[in-house]
Order: C-alpha cells, then sequence, then structure tokens
C-alpha cells in the first residue's frame, strides 16, 4: 500500500497545476529587431505599470512564437500583420494597410482569443536590397527595373523567405524575376555579410534593417506593391489583460510612436556597434519621457 | 452418468489429440473409486500426466466425457472444478514472491474464508506435511530445500480440503533420501486424509508402495488396473518388463547387501 | 561568463525550462503506462497479435524523433498545439519499451509456477494480480525506466517544434553560437535523464524481493 500511495503522488505531482507566476512574460524572435522590440515592449511595461516582467527571447521562429502565446508560456510579443496575415491565418496577402490589420485583429481575436494592438508606427516590410554602387551603376530604383537585369543578379534569401507563400515565389512570379541560379539560402543574420562580400547580389532584407545604411546599401522600390504591409503589432493574451487590465492602456499609449528610422537606428546600434540591446532600448526610452 | 456412486471421477471412451491428427489417449475408460488411492504408471509419452490434466481441465478432451463427482467437467465450472481439486506437481511450483503461509493460504483467501479459520487451516496443514509453521510460515521458497519445498506444495493443495488430490510425480526431483522420507510420510498421510488421489509416476517400485490400484498406461492406452499384489503376479505381457526391472533392483540389492 | 554564473544569472529561467519538459516527460510517460502495460497484458493473453502490435511499436521507433514531429503538424486538433503533438509524439516513442518489457515480463513468468496458479483455480484475473504481475514487476518497471531516459532526450527536440522544454536552450545557444546557453539546456536534460534512470533503478530493485533462485 506504501508503494502505491507514494507512486500516485508522484503521477498527481505531475499531472497536476503548473503554478503560473503572476510576472508577464514578453516574447521575441531571434533576430535583432525582435530582440529590441521584445526589449522594449519588457522595458516600456516596467516603467508604466506594476506587473512584474519575465523575458523569454530567441524564439526560433514565428510558428513557435505563437505556439507559445497560445499555451501561454510567453503573455505578449511583436508580430507583422503581413506575417500573421498569411503565416499563421493561412490567408491570402492584401496590399491594404487597414484591411490586413483589421483582419488580422478580428481573426487573432476570434480564433486564438487573442488581442491585437496597434501598429508601434513603422512597416517592416520586405525589402530588396542591393550593394550602392551596383544599384547606382546599373540605374536600379525600382523592383521593376531590377527584373529587367535580373539574370546578372545571384539572390539570397533566409529559410522563412524562401518557404512563405508571401516571399520568394509570389515575388518572382509578380515581376518576373530570373535570378542567376537557384536562390542562396542562409540564415538572415548573414545576408548582409554575404551581400557585402560579394557572394550575392541582392537579398531579401527587411526595411528596418540596420545595416543598410551603415554598410551603404539601397532598397530598391516595392513598385507594384507586391509585399503586403509588415506593421509592427504587439499582440497579447485575453488572460493576460484581464489580469493585468493597465497593460491594455499601456500598450495603447505605445501606438505609433516608434519610426522606421527609430528602429534603424537602433538595430544598427545593436548590428553594427555591437551595443547591447537591453542598454540601446533604455537609452531610447530614457530619450522620450513621454513614453514613461 | 457414472455407473457405480463410489465412483469419484470417470473416463468415458475419452480421446485426446493434438494439432488435429497427433493422439495422445485413445478411447481411455477408467473409473477411480472415491477414498482410493490410484497410480497412473507409464513410461515417458505413455499419456499419464495428460489423463491427470483431462481431469481439472487443463486439457479438454476430444471425445468422450470426463466425470467429476458424477458431474461432466464440460458442465462445471472449471474455476470451481479447480478450486475443488488439489494439484500437486513435480517442480512444486511455488509463488516466489510469496512466504509459505501465502502460498498455503492463497485458495482459502480467494474463496473468502475468514481470516481466523484461515490462520488455522494453514497451521493444521504445514503440521500434517511436518513443516512446524512457526519456523517455516515466513519462509519464502528459494530459502527451502527441494523436500521442504514439495512439502509445501502437497500443503498447498489440501489448503482448500479438496476432496481430490491429483498429483503428478511430486517426489521424481527429490534425493533417494529425501524421496523415500517422503514417501513413508504420504503412507501415513493416506491414512488420516479420506481422500481420492490419482498419483502420477514412472517409478514401478513407488505405485507399489503407495497406490491401493496401479492403472498401467502404455502410448494413450490403458493396459490395466491392478492392485500391487496382482501387478507383481501378472503374466500380461505389458506388466511383465516393469516386474522384471523390479525384481532385478531387488536382486542386486539383496545380493549386495 | 562562467556556466555557472550563467545558471545563477538565468535561474528563473533555467527552472521554467526545467519545469516544461518535466511537463512533456511526465504526460507521455503516464499515458504510455497507461496504455503500454494494458497492451502488453493484452499481448500476453493473446500471442497471435504481436506481429501486429510490436511491429507496429517497432515502425514508429524507427521513425525519427523529428520526422515524426514533422508529420503530425498537419493532423488536426493534434497539430494545433504543439505540447498537445510533442506529447503524443513522446507517449509513441515511450510506449515499444514498456509493451515489450510488460510482454516479455509476464511470458517470463515460470511455466510450472504458471500451471501450479491455474491448476489451483486462479481466474485469468487472479492470475495477472497475483502471480503475473508481481513477478513480472521488476521487468515492467525495466522497461518503464528505459522509455523514461528516452522521453527525456526526445523531449529536448521537442522545442524545435515550440513545445518548450530545455530543448530551447540548446537551439537558441547553437542559433547564438553560445556554449553557456547550450550547456545550460543540455546538462539539466542530462541530469534529469541520469536521475529519472537513478530513481527508478532504485524502485526497480525494491521490487525484487531477493534474487529468485532457480528450483532444480
Amino acid at each position: 500500500m506504501d508503494r502505491r500511495s507514494f507512486l500516485s503522488g508522484l503521477a498527481l505531482l505531475l499531472t497536476g497545476c503548473m503554478p503560473k507566476s503572476s510576472a508577464l512574460t514578453v516574447g521575441s524572435k531571434n533576430f535583432t529587431e525582435q530582440l529590441v522590440l521584445g526589449e522594449l515592449l519588457a522595458q516600456y511595461l516596467s516603467r508604466c505599470t506594476s506587473v512584474p516582467i519575465d523575458r523569454r527571447f530567441y524564439l526560433a521562429g514565428t510558428y513557435i512564437c505563437h505556439q507559445a502565446l497560445l499555451a501561454g508560456r510567453i503573455d505578449t510579443y511583436v508580430e507583422y500583420t503581413g506575417t500573421a496575415l498569411v503565416a499563421i491565418l493561412k490567408e491570402k496577402p492584401v496590399s491594404d494597410h487597414a484591411a490586413v490589420f483589421n483582419t488580422v485583429k478580428d481573426l487573432y481575436s476570434r480564433r486564438f482569443g487573442l488581442e491585437v494592438f496597434p501598429s508601434l508606427g513603422f512597416n517592416n516590410t520586405f525589402a530588396m536590397v542591393m550593394r550602392g554602387n551596383d544599384a547606382r551603376r546599373l540605374r536600379l530604383k525600382t523592383l521593376s527595373e531590377a527584373a529587367a537585369v535580373s539574370s546578372q543578379l545571384r539572390l539570397g534569401v533566409g529559410y522563412e523567405f524562401l518557404e512563405r507563400p508571401d516571399g520568394y515565389k509570389g515575388l518572382a512570379a509578380k515581376y518576373g524575376f530570373k535570378f542567376a541560379g537557384a536562390p542562396r539560402v542562409m540564415d538572415l543574420g548573414l545576408l548582409y555579410r554575404a551581400l557585402q562580400n560579394r557572394q550575392v547580389d541582392i537579398v531579401a532584407g527587411s526595411n528596418t534593417d540596420g545595416l543598410i545604411a551603415a554598410l551603404d546599401l539601397v532598397v530598391l522600390e516595392d513598385d507594384q506593391h507586391y509585399f503586403p504591409p509588415y506593421d509592427a503589432v504587439p499582440i497579447v493574451r485575453r488572460e493576460t489583460l484581464d489580469r493585468h487590465p493597465e497593460v491594455a492602456a499601456a500598450l495603447q499609449k505605445l501606438s505609433g510612436r516608434i519610426s522606421a528610422e527609430d528602429m534603424r537606428r537602433m538595430n544598427y546600434a545593436v548590428d553594427g556597434e555591437k551595443k547591447d540591446a537591453a542598454l540601446v532600448v533604455k537609452d531610447f526610452l530614457d530619450l522620450k519621457p513621454s513614453l514613461s | 452418468m457414472n455407473d457405480s456412486p463410489a465412483a469419484a471421477i470417470e473416463f468415458v471412451n475419452v480421446t485426446y489429440r493434438i494439432n488435429g491428427n497427433r493422439t495422445l489417449i485413445s478411447d481411455l475408460n477408467l473409473s477411480i473409486h472415491r477414498g482410493e488411492t490410484l497410480m497412473l504408471l507409464g513410461r515417458s509419452g505413455s499419456g499419464k500426466t495428460t489423463t491427470l490434466k483431462l481431469i481439472n481441465r487443463l486439457l479438454a478432451q476430444s471425445e468422450g466425457h470426463v466425470f467429476v463427482d458424477g458431474r461432466s467437467t464440460s458442465e462445471w465450472d472449471v474455476i470451481q472444478l479447480r478450486r475443488h481439486i488439489g494439484y500437486a506437481i513435480q517442480e512444486a511450483g511455488l509463488f516466489p514472491h510469496y512466504t509459505v503461509e501465502d502460498n498455503v493460504a492463497l485458495v482459502p483467501r480467494l474463496e473468502r474464508w475468514d481470516v481466523a479459520r484461515i490462520a488455522v487451516r494453514v497451521r493444521e496443514v504445514l503440521q500434517l506435511v511436518g513443516l512446524p509453521c512457526d519456523e517455516f510460515s515466513r519462509r519464502y521458497p528459494d530459502e527451502l530445500s527441494g523436500g521442504q519445498r514439495q512439502r509445501v506444495g502437497l500443503a498447498r493443495a489440501l489448503a482448500a480440503d479438496p476432496q481430490i488430490l491429483l498429483m503428478d510425480e511430486p517426489f521424481g526431483a527429490l534425493d533417494p533420501i529425501t524421496r523415500a522420507e517422503l514417501q513413508h510420510e504420504f503412507l501415513e498421510l493416506k491414512k488420516s486424509l479420506s481422500k481420492t488421489i490419482v498419483f502420477v509416476t514412472h517409478d514401478v517400485a513407488e505405485a507399489l508402495m503407495l497406490g491401493d490400484r496401479i492403472a498401467l498406461m502404455d502410448s494413450g492406452k490403458l493396459k490395466g488396473i491392478f492392485s500391487p499384489a496382482e501387478f507383481l503376479r501378472s503374466k500380461d505381457e505389458a506388466v511383465e518388463p516393469y516386474v522384471t526391472a523390479f525384481r532385478a533392483t531387488q536382486q542386486i540389492l539383496n545380493s549386495g547387501a | 561568463m562562467s556556466l555557472p554564473g550563467f545558471f545563477v544569472a538565468h535561474k528563473h529561467e533555467v527552472l521554467t525550462l526545467m519545469g516544461e519538459h518535466l511537463w512533456l516527460v511526465g504526460v507521455s510517460m503516464l499515458l504510455a503506462v497507461a496504455i503500454g502495460v494494458p497492451l502488453g497484458i493484452l499481448l500476453s493473453r493473446r500471442p497471435a497479435l504481436k506481429s501486429l502490435i510490436l511491429g507496429t511499436n517497432n515502425i514508429m521507433q524507427t521513425i525519427p524523433s523529428l520526422a515524426l514531429f514533422g508529420l503530425l503538424l498537419p493532423v488536426p486538433w493534434i497539430g494545433a498545439r504543439a505540447d498537445r503533438l510533442a506529447i503524443l509524439a513522446l507517449t509513441l516513442y515511450a510506449l515499444l519499451p514498456v509493451v515489450r518489457n510488460t510482454y516479455t515480463g509476464i511470458a517470463g513468468v515460470d511455466a510450472p509456477v504458471r500451471e501450479a496458479a491455474i491448476g489451483m483455480g486462479l481466474t485469468s484475473r487472479q492470475l495477472l494480480w497475483h502471480v503475473e504481475l508481481p513477478l513480472a514487476s521488476n521487468v515492467i518497471v525495466a522497461g518503464i525506466r528505459t522509455a523514461t531516459v528516452i522521453t527525456v532526450g526526445v523531449a529536448t527536440i521537442a522545442a524545435a517544434i515550440g513545445a518548450g522544454g530545455l530543448g530551447e536552450f540548446i537551439f537558441r545557444g547553437l542559433a547564438m553560437v553560445d556554449n553557456n546557453v547550450i550547456l545550460a539546456g543540455a546538462i539539466p536534460a542530462a541530469l534529469m535523464a541520469l536521475c529519472a534512470d537513478f530513481v527508478l533503478g532504485l524502485i526497480q530493485r525494491s521490487l525484487v524481493r531477493r534474487p529468485a533462485r532457480t528450483h532444480h
């Protein structure tokens, strides 16, 4: 009998409630901008609410962040409206910012019980980036112009861009790109280095990449409006908002307060100047008293 | 149905086949009287163990009927039938994870006897087989000698006080001294218990010593039933090899000593 | 930063991930035992099913864990939540050792013991409860022990599909090329496996009253 009660006690312990701490966990994906945004949410909420904040950064991708949010392992993270629309909700890409935001907000609420807050203020759309010299030499300003000479260009992309429906395939179809050879797939962090070292000629980067200004790179204009908007929006679990209603007010105040410029500068500070993300965010928040 | 009211066990035209065509018992007709000790004697493969197992339905006959206490074994609830019959085998088959006491008490416990009655019975039956309860009841089978294990096996078979006892070469694996001891005690036991005992053996000396009657089996057939005296006198050609062998051993022993 | 220093600085996160890992392993093992032991018992009663059940289990185990996770992703309801998926996959992996050992343990009961028990008039259920399971318990727990250690290991891969657990540190550390982070996941996982093995080993030993001698 002793043995049996010991074993059943153990079973109860394992299946029993994992006590959820009252802390609010901020998540992020595993590239620089996400780390900065994660820090931003974490530090901002620390400053204007009394909720204890936990961090769970470096989650290995959109799917994993979404799962973590659903399971309650994180309470919030910053997603991009276009990514949410296509990769998670599996809807067709759309160009209109407001339409995308409303669809995402509505479906996230109905399907997942997650609240989507208004954009932080910038659009981290995909950017097709070239070396400044090449762009000037070939007189390229838009993607349509680049399509004409695409057979001379080798393409570099990250894994997500290659596979996502709103990524490589759609782009190539829309503009008629025929790049030299197969796209070279690599880690996001290595794309610009490869571009700089002339291993590739054009990469699928992001509008807010810090290295764009620092390395004299040029973003080609998406003149046919292929890429859907990727407005940065905080997403929060409804249960979390119920537990901490002050968080909703705080996130509303954050809407529109971060520009693409701000983002590029912070990204560069971390990527280019090798500064600590937490420090960079702290400096940023210190300079914006209205956000404290 | 049974002919004589004294038949505890009856085989009527029993045949046992396995795999459809190998016949281990053919056309067996045998009547075992209540209270007698019947020896099933034969060589290996003669069908004696098979016959035994047909009594408690460990095996089911292919043709014919086996009657226990007047009822066909196929009509008996098989669990009740087996609880009604004590079963002791050569290897004893004691449960290694149970003490002597737990081994012996198992069937009474399953039959839901009350605790006091069980305790009394365990003591009684261990006494009967010559194992003082205080010394042995809490021992485990691997702490016992071969002879002691057989005694426990017998005690276990007797625990629920069945009317019928089946024994399959119970002393076969013991050394000669222990075997002789147990055979002697078995004879004493026979006198105090009035049970119907069916005892399988290949040892003619054992058959002659312990049995009231001897049923000789060969190749699945019953060759004849004899009292020990009749057996020794018999001129039956099936019996002769046994008697010859028996007398030869006797002669060697007599001349040697 | 030194490794111990890292652990101290991130102890909250380490504990959280360990808790998630324990949860994944715990639930899967409970399911594996709840399904596997009865299945093993069934097998001992109907040996004809042996090739079907053990064969299926074998196939499950042969599929590489990451591939199994991937295969289950599109399945409705299961694939919608990473932890559900992970627990299903982990349970499937843990089943084979449990089923096989239960079957072997029961089949390994000495023939004379089984024969005596049946001859004494034990019903099938009584045979199972009083004879087969107690005598097989050592082997069964050995199977559970193997399965648990396997599960702790495979659970680290579950992080790849978003189920959390110590694997998250490992994958993160690989992406960041940071050894401390990798070890922060790998060491607790290894310790967890060793601990489980040790504890179950103790349980296993306590179930054997003493080494059984063969009776001859």
